[in-house]
């Protein structure tokens, strides 16, 4: 009898708990990854930047950190560039994202070589400040126990979902050839709290979607073509084991491309900047990017090359 | 002098080392990475059908449009090729702009548009689809046209395609790949003759990449049971680019094997992973690609006695003089999961030095290369140890361009490090061997002197064994100009590493005085009979002027394609054994 009772009421709460996991509703899980709450940083307004045009950047040939560009209305334009002194002090950045309140996130990664980031600093977030324009270190996420063997990346993608409002990093950080050790992180943004991880996969270029059916987190792989997806609860903490979206393998003129970034059109497709990586500091002078396009096909569960150019 | 070393760099490469040993390793991928054989770029198949294709190309350049039409066309399709032709869009991309010389394009086919192709409006009409190759920028041409009312209805040219190729081309890929002796050996008979025999193999031809040649590749794979031989063939250069087993079975995931994949995998796995051990002509050492310090070799031995601890480039610095702070520090070694800038794309070559018809020693050499060179602002590292039979060590480097312009200055970090502990440091000064007494730095120019036979320092244990350093003033008869180099001398420390494991970037690019980096471990501390580490910064500034033309390279058209001409800078210093020479 007692045997019995305690299943029940091992039963009972199991059911508890599943019962009382938020279901995302059809709709909502439509807009996920396409609906974009981002906001415009109060403090561009004090910039010669137009609010309007305004698009960071840290992708200038020979420029360390960040940069605030006005992209230009007509193709004979110049860019206008803004940086805030704060922006340039840590080295060369990689991508960026900005938050519902208009702060930007973005991470260090080394360029040509490891001279401005050493192993300590270089697992980290930074954030610029929407009222301030200031950069600052936003989070130092955990260090590796050993140096020997490891890439020399830290970060390699960020990402702001405007529906759990959490702020997804993937890490490198500790990985060798040998053994793939990468970790995602979700974190409070208002809190600074990591309340997941996801270890043992480095990611790169991160986006959450919902056009599958389900709330995932995509991410392309480091050491492959591979785009994988993690399943989300509603508040964005990761469920069950990654699986395998789509490969790049073949396609695009060198046909081993590793996802850069991924993003969500107004259509919910897919698009994939795929680019050359293998783990060194390799930096060509001209940077050959691919950007794929797939649609996601409901009856098949497959995805769709569309275009890539 | 600079083409008969180029000469020497290319054809006296005697052989190369095979990393054969077996693996201990039961990880397939693993053995068949290790087994895999690469081809020196230099090598191209000659055999009659090669050179009745290269005919017909040379024959195709000089014609007024030049574009190469081997494809059978019947009546229909010709009109299509003559429609095309006058698009000024289709023939757009067959001369180089300024020099107007004729790229290699190649007609690969003509055939009649699929339906969804067709504009509504040509619905009545016989459209044809024709695609151009063109070999010298890695790009296709394609043309819509309709015959029935000569219309040109569409031209597209796209970057860094390539479309299906002919059959023609398809059966000479198969050629180049049976004719080899790589692929005959793999197999262990040549294919083609007893195909017949061999009811088990299938041959095949998959896609692949050459990805960082941007050449035109294809696969011809040869399957034997539960594995499959894929030999890459290069239709741009008509070679092979090398060959790799893949392994097939039912839980094998199909491996599609690329010109990056094999060579980064067989570097990876032969020459980053692993020590190789060399025993020659009385020398013996081991060497290996670091993760960003170049080739190292170590544990060398002359006549087995142990000379050298170990030798490096830590970095290569490159500042160029018109824009303050402009230029780079790169790393150079292993092509994945390293620190490198500039990447390791090729095996270690070991070559015999020759004086005349005499051999007098032997040299084990190393490029590093970006992936774009030698276009602008890319690079390319040559790394080169000289054993010569009378006990004469050198470390030797060169810049092969090409960097980002005409004004650039290298700076090579180059490392030594010394068996014993009973090491002396001398310096020939007023016509004497005056001690270094303690950590320091020199830099040497013109003025500064040396003994009778150029020795300008010495390092030297308490048996009078070591070496008298002769710096490179142009006396090597390779090219080289002199070094002008920045000499540091600092003590190797057991309990802190200072060099002797892989470095990371230890200077910036662009400081023109001796702070290159070595100087952070300059603590005056006191180096008389001691350990000592010697840093060797050479520098070379590159020169563009026709005939002048120095750490530099130059692309040019040979039967359409690009080519590279190199004007390398060699720098680096002679050791000479002490015990063979009566020094002062």
């Amino acid at each position: 009898m007692k045997k019995l009772v305690a299943s029940l009421s091992f039963f009972l709460f199991i059911f508890s708990l599943i019962a009382c996991e938020e279901k995302i509703d059809e709709d909502e899980l439509a807009q996920i990854g396409s609906n974009n709450c981002r906001q415009i940083a109060p403090f561009v307004s004090h910039t010669p930047i137009n609010p309007i045009r305004a698009a960071f950047s840290s992708d200038a040939q020979g420029i360390k950190g960040i940069e605030l560009i006005q992209l230009p209305l007509h193709e004979h334009d110049s860019i206008i560039r803004y940086h805030h002194p704060s922006w340039v002090k840590y080295g060369y950045m990689g991508s960026v994202v900005t938050d519902d309140k208009g702060n930007a996130y973005t991470f260090p990664i080394p360029f040509v070589n490891t001279l401005n980031q050493t192993f300590e600093e270089i697992n980290s977030i930074y954030k610029i400040d929407a009222n301030t324009a200031e950069m600052s270190r936003y989070l130092k996420l955990p260090k590796q126990d050993s140096t020997q063997g490891i890439v020399p990346y830290g970060l390699l993608g960020i990402y702001f979902d405007c529906h759990g409002k959490i702020l997804y990093a993937a890490s490198v950080s500790g990985s060798t050839r040998d053994k793939e050790n990468g970790t995602i992180y979700a974190i409070d943004y208002n809190t600074k709290e990591i309340v997941d991880t996801y270890h043992g996969i480095d990611a790169f270029g991160l986006c959450v979607g919902g056009v599958t059916g389900q709330k995932r987190l995509f991410f392309g792989s480091g050491r492959n073509a591979s785009i994988y997806s993690l399943e989300l609860s509603k508040k964005g903490k990761f469920k069950g084991k990654h699986q395998l979206e789509l490969n790049l393998d073949n396609l695009g003129p060198r046909g081993d491309d590793k996802a850069r970034k991924i993003r969500f059109d107004k259509s919910n497709n897919m698009i994939i900047h795929g680019i050359e990586f293998n783990y060194s500091l390799a930096a060509p002078s001209i940077k050959p990017e691919t950007v794929y396009k797939f649609g996601y096909n409901f009856e098949k569960k497959q995805w769709v090359l569309m275009e890539l150019h | 002098m600079q083409n008969s070393f180029l000469y020497s760099l290319l054809f006296v490469t005697l052989f190369l080392f095979a990393c054969q040993e077996n693996s201990t390793s039961h990880d397939d991928e693993k053995e068949n990475a290790i087994a895999s054989i690469l081809t020196p770029d230099s090598t191209a198949a000659s055999f009659p059908l090669i050179l009745e294709r290269i005919k017909k190309i040379d024959e195709t350049l000089v014609q007024q449009i030049p574009i190469l039409a081997l494809i059978p066309l019947d009546e229909e399709q010709q009109q299509a090729f003559q429609l095309a032709k006058q698009s000024k869009d289709f023939i757009e991309n067959l001369y180089h702009e300024q020099s107007k010389v004729a790229y290699r394009n190649e007609l690969f086919n003509v055939y009649k548009a699929r339906p969804q192709e067709i504009p509504a409006n040509f619905s009545k009409g016989k459209v044809y689809k024709l695609e151009l190759y063109n070999y010298a920028l890695n790009l296709t041409t394609t043309a819509m046209v309709d015959i029935v009312s000569n219309t040109i209805i569409q031209v597209q040219t796209l970057k860094g395609t390539q479309p299906d190729i002919p059959t023609y081309l398809k059966d000479l890929a198969i050629q180049i790949a049976i004719q080899s002796p790589e692929v005959i050996n793999a197999l262990g008979y040549k294919p083609g003759e007893q195909d017949a025999l061999m009811a088990n193999t299938k041959t095949a031809l998959n896609e692949t990449r050459c990805e960082r040649s941007q050449h035109l590749c294809v696969a011809p794979t040869f399957t034997i049971k539960d594995k499959a031989l894929w030999a890459i063939v290069d239709l741009t250069d008509h070679r092979l680019v090398g060959i790799r087993w893949t392994h097939t079975g039912p839980e094998q995931t199909a491996k599609r094997i690329s010109e990056k994949r094999l060579k980064f995998d067989k570097i990876m796995e032969c020459y980053c992973q692993k020590m190789t051990h060399l025993n020659k002509d009385n020398w013996d050492f081991d060497y290996v690609i670091t993760t960003s310090d170049g080739l190292r070799i170590s544990s060398v031995k002359y006549q087995e006695q142990l000379v050298i601890t170990s030798a490096k480039i830590v970095d290569w610095h490159v500042s160029y003089s018109n824009t303050d702070g402009f230029g780079y520090s790169d790393a150079v070694g292993c092509p994945e999961f390293s620190q490198a800038a500039v990447v390791a794309i090729s095996e270690p070559r070991v070559s015999d030095i020759m004086d005349g018809n005499q051999k007098i020693g032997f040299a084990l050499e190393q490029n590093f290369s970006s992936e774009q060179w030698p276009q602008p602002c890319n690079y390319n590292y040559l790394q080169r140890f000289e054993f010569y039979a009378d006990g004469r060590f050198r470390s030797a480097c060169a810049s092969l361009g090409r960097g980002c312009g005409n004004n650039g200055t290298y700076r090579p970090v180059m490392r030594f490090s010394f068996p014993d502990n009973d090491n002396t440091f001398s310096e020939w000064l007023s016509n004497s061997w005056k001690v270094w007494t303690t950590e320091q730095w020199k830099l040497q120019n013109e003025n500064t002197t040396a003994t009778p036979e150029g020795y300008r320092y010495k390092i030297e244990n308490k048996r009078g064994q070591g070496f008298a350093i002769e710096p490179n003033h142009g006396q090597f008869n390779d090219g080289g100009r002199g070094d002008f180099p920045y000499l540091y001398v600092t003590k190797l420390h057991a309990d802190k590493d200072e060099g002797e494991n892989d470095l990371v970037t230890i200077g910036p690019c662009c400081n023109t005085d001796y702070q290159q980096g070595p100087e952070k471990f300059i603590e005056q501390e006191p180096i008389e009979n001691s350990n000592i580490v010697l840093w060797y910064v050479c520098q070379m500034k590159n020169d563009d002027r026709k005939g002048n033309e120095y750490c530099w390279s130059e692309s040019y058209l040979e039967h359409g394609v690009y080519k590279t001409k190199v004007y390398p800078c060699l720098g680096g210093p002679m050791f000479v054994p002490l015990k063979k020479q009566n020094l002062p």
